[in-house]
């Protein structure tokens, strides 16, 4: 909760620069001059809502399946690429000046990545005698995200394209790990498959708060005072986002020999949503006019 | 100003994030060694922490040519990293622990094939044996390290006696006493499903209290009990006897005095004693003295194995009780040492099962724990588990 302030200070900070910098460089008698000057700023508040995909990377693998007389990279896990859908929600609160937008968008994410990892034990005497086991996870995580990014409209039009760059710091939230396990037993006397029931257990304590960059385009389109918003990001993280403590914390988990790699977190999202213009707003003055 | 306070608070905030270390890699890990054969059957005898912050451990292994099983030495790193092994020639077989470690080597007795003659093997801290000896005598049974020399529990088949000796670690024996364990077939039988693995595992055991008295828990007049012994008397100078081979001391571990942490079973059921003084001479029975009741823990398995080690850490001393449960999980149970008060406990392992082997402290002042998975539900394999001094404090309060 205390990093929760921090973000809340330092985005404060960061605005409240923004501001007194804007102050600094207006004044009463120059808007005089300038009939458009005040229209160069402009506060927009809005929502945005859509869907991720996520793959994990590992930058440090770790497995408590030790073999001693096969490869370790048998056990090694394979992450699916971008394969499962995750949901986000955002309250955008975007300040313009001069053509850029500094924007905060404090959302919830939801994400889910997948990985895999197969194991076979082999009857020497016979080698037809098999069993193949077969471990697919499903890791879902929940974030609050705290984002600031700079956007800049690349036309200014009524339909506008722009570009935003930013940077991010994530609360976890909560995290569930789905495991499926399947066997292919082919030493019992027949070939026999096995699918036991899913193991969902909560992995909360696997994970932890982590940062990363983001870069994106998106569209947003001017109907009426209110823009319409569609944009697509990809998010990388800069931090490891497993929680190395608590790695093998998970007796559930630990027995069936999974434990948690260190792991770089990648999102692409796509998010549409809606803004309203917070300033000098009045019936003859339309928010496109800038 | 704003900025550069903005810049730090981000520097702040950024750092955060969890990274790995080595240190944190190293205090806390869980490690399943395996073996991608599908006949392949091991159980973990003892684990030790090496010098070089690695860990090795002492297994059986099956043999397909024999009856009983073989031999097998695992060495890891500080990590639980796999290093090596070693498959120990079939001629060795019926290993037994703990590794006695001594003068910078660890021992452990076995059995030769030929004759069921005991042998001492000397491994060094990178799990090589470096030499087997010849110690004679039949069916070792248990071993404690006695300041450099061993003190060595066997039964002897010829003269149907449970015999106590002290074996210096070039293999010779200085002394010996035997005790008989009944006329008859009837508990030598015990002792064979023991030895080959077939039949119940009792839980043997040799050692010598704070006070310098020797004692062993097992075979005596046809009980499993808790005899001592000044290994010079042909008669015991005391003894707790059990319930036959029914009930008994599942372990025993000397305190200070004639005080101990103990465990016994009965017909089944389990219990743990943290704190009790026991006289080492006189006779009494385990079922009728009242200060052996102890606590009933019917969560454990049957007849469960019981292993107590004394640990300090985070500054407190207390009892480590590891058993087995009906869960199939390895639980430790801590007591304080000097009053005998529970402090808690903690479970290792879940969907697979796990029994427990051993327990010691690691340098850093954690506990290494060793079991034996069923991976997949059914292959034998040694897992090892290795929590640091923080991780026990907040088990253990």
């Amino acid at each position: 909760m205390r990093k929760l302030y921090l973000i809340v200070i330092l985005l404060s900070l960061s605005l409240g620069a923004l501001a007194q910098g804007k102050k600094r460089n207006g004044s009463f008698n120059t808007a005089k001059t300038n009939p458009n000057q005040f229209l160069q700023q402009q506060w927009w508040l809005g929502f945005k809502a859509g869907v991720n995909v996520a793959q994990a990377d590992p930058s440090k693998r770790y497995s408590i399946l030790t073999p001693t007389n096969y490869s370790s990279s048998v056990t090694d896990k394979q992450y699916d690429a971008f394969k499962e859908l995750g949901l986000q929600t955002t309250i955008e609160i975007t300040y313009y000046y001069k053509g850029f937008y500094f924007s905060v968008q404090p959302s919830y994410i939801s994400s889910n990545f997948t990985y895999s990892n197969q194991l076979e034990w082999v009857n020497s005497t016979n080698i037809s005698e098999t069993l193949t086991q077969t471990y697919k996870q499903n890791q879902k995580i929940e974030y609050a995200d705290l984002p600031f990014l700079i956007k800049y409209d690349i036309t200014g039009s009524k339909l506008r394209p722009f570009v935003q760059v930013g940077v991010f710091y994530s609360i976890l939230l909560n995290a569930v790990k789905t495991v499926n396990v399947s066997s292919l037993d082919v030493a019992s006397g027949g070939t026999n498959t096995i699918n036991s029931p899913p193991l969902i257990v909560g992995s909360k304590d696997l994970f932890s708060n982590y940062w990363g960059v983001i870069g994106g385009v998106g569209v947003s389109y001017q109907l009426g005072n209110v823009r319409l918003v569609l944009d697509a990001t990809y998010r990388q993280s800069l931090s490891n986002i497993a929680n190395p403590q608590n790695r093998f914390s998970n007796d559930r988990l630990s027995g069936i020999g999974d434990a948690q790699d260190d792991l770089n977190l990648k999102n692409i999202m796509v998010s549409a949503g809606v803004l309203f213009p917070m300033r000098y707003l009045s019936s003859s003055f339309k928010s496109n006019d800038r | 100003m704003n900025k550069l306070f903005s810049i730090f608070l981000l520097a702040l905030v950024f750092s955060c994030a969890e990274e790995s270390d080595p240190a944190t890699d190293k205090a806390n890990f869980t490690r399943i060694y395996d073996n991608n054969k599908f006949d392949g059957s091991y159980y973990p005898i003892d684990a030790k922490q090496t010098p070089d912050g690695g860990y090795l451990i002492l297994a059986g292994r099956r043999l397909a040519a024999s009856n009983f099983n073989g031999a097998y030495l695992l060495k890891t790193d500080e990590l639980g990293a796999f290093v090596s092994e070693l498959e120990l020639p079939s001629s060795i077989v019926a290993p037994i622990g703990p590794l006695l470690e001594t003068g910078g080597k660890y021992y452990f007795f076995s059995m030769t094939t030929n004759n069921y003659q005991t042998q001492l093997s000397e491994v060094d801290a990178t799990g090589a044996v470096s030499k087997t000896t010849l110690v004679g005598g039949s069916y070792p049974s248990a071993a404690f390290n006695d300041n450099g020399n061993f003190l060595l529990l066997r039964y002897d088949n010829f003269s149907q006696q449970s015999i106590v000796s002290i074996v210096n670690p070039a293999g010779s024996v200085s002394k010996s006493i035997g005790y008989t364990i009944g006329a008859g077939d009837g508990v030598e039988e015990k002792f064979i499903t023991h030895f080959l693995r077939t039949g119940r595992q009792f839980p043997f055991q040799v050692g010598k209290t704070t006070g310098g008295q020797y004692f062993f828990n097992g075979f005596y007049n046809y009980t499993f009990s808790l005899v001592f012994t000044d290994l010079t008397a042909t008669t015991p100078i005391g003894v707790v006897q059990g319930q036959q081979a029914d009930g008994g001391f599942s372990g025993i571990l000397p305190l200070d005095g004639n005080r101990f942490a103990t465990a016994r079973f009965n017909f089944g059921d389990n219990y743990l004693i943290p704190s009790v003084t026991i006289s080492p001479t006189g006779i009494s029975s385990i079922v009728n003295r009242k200060d052996l009741e102890g606590n009933n823990l019917p969560e454990l398995t049957t007849n469960a194995v019981v292993k107590i080690v004394s640990v300090s850490t985070n500054g407190k001393d207390m009892v480590l009780y590891g058993s087995n449960t009906r869960s199939k999980q390895i639980v430790l149970l801590a007591y304080d040492k000097a009053t005998g008060k529970f402090l808690g406990s903690r479970y290792l392992g879940f969907s697979n099962p796990f029994e427990i082997a051993s327990i010691s402290s690691t340098l850093d002042g954690g506990l290494a724990v060793c079991g034996t998975t069923f991976v997949a539900g059914r292959f034998p394999r040694i897992c090892l588990f290795k929590i640091s001094k923080e991780e026990l404090g907040k088990s253990f309060k």
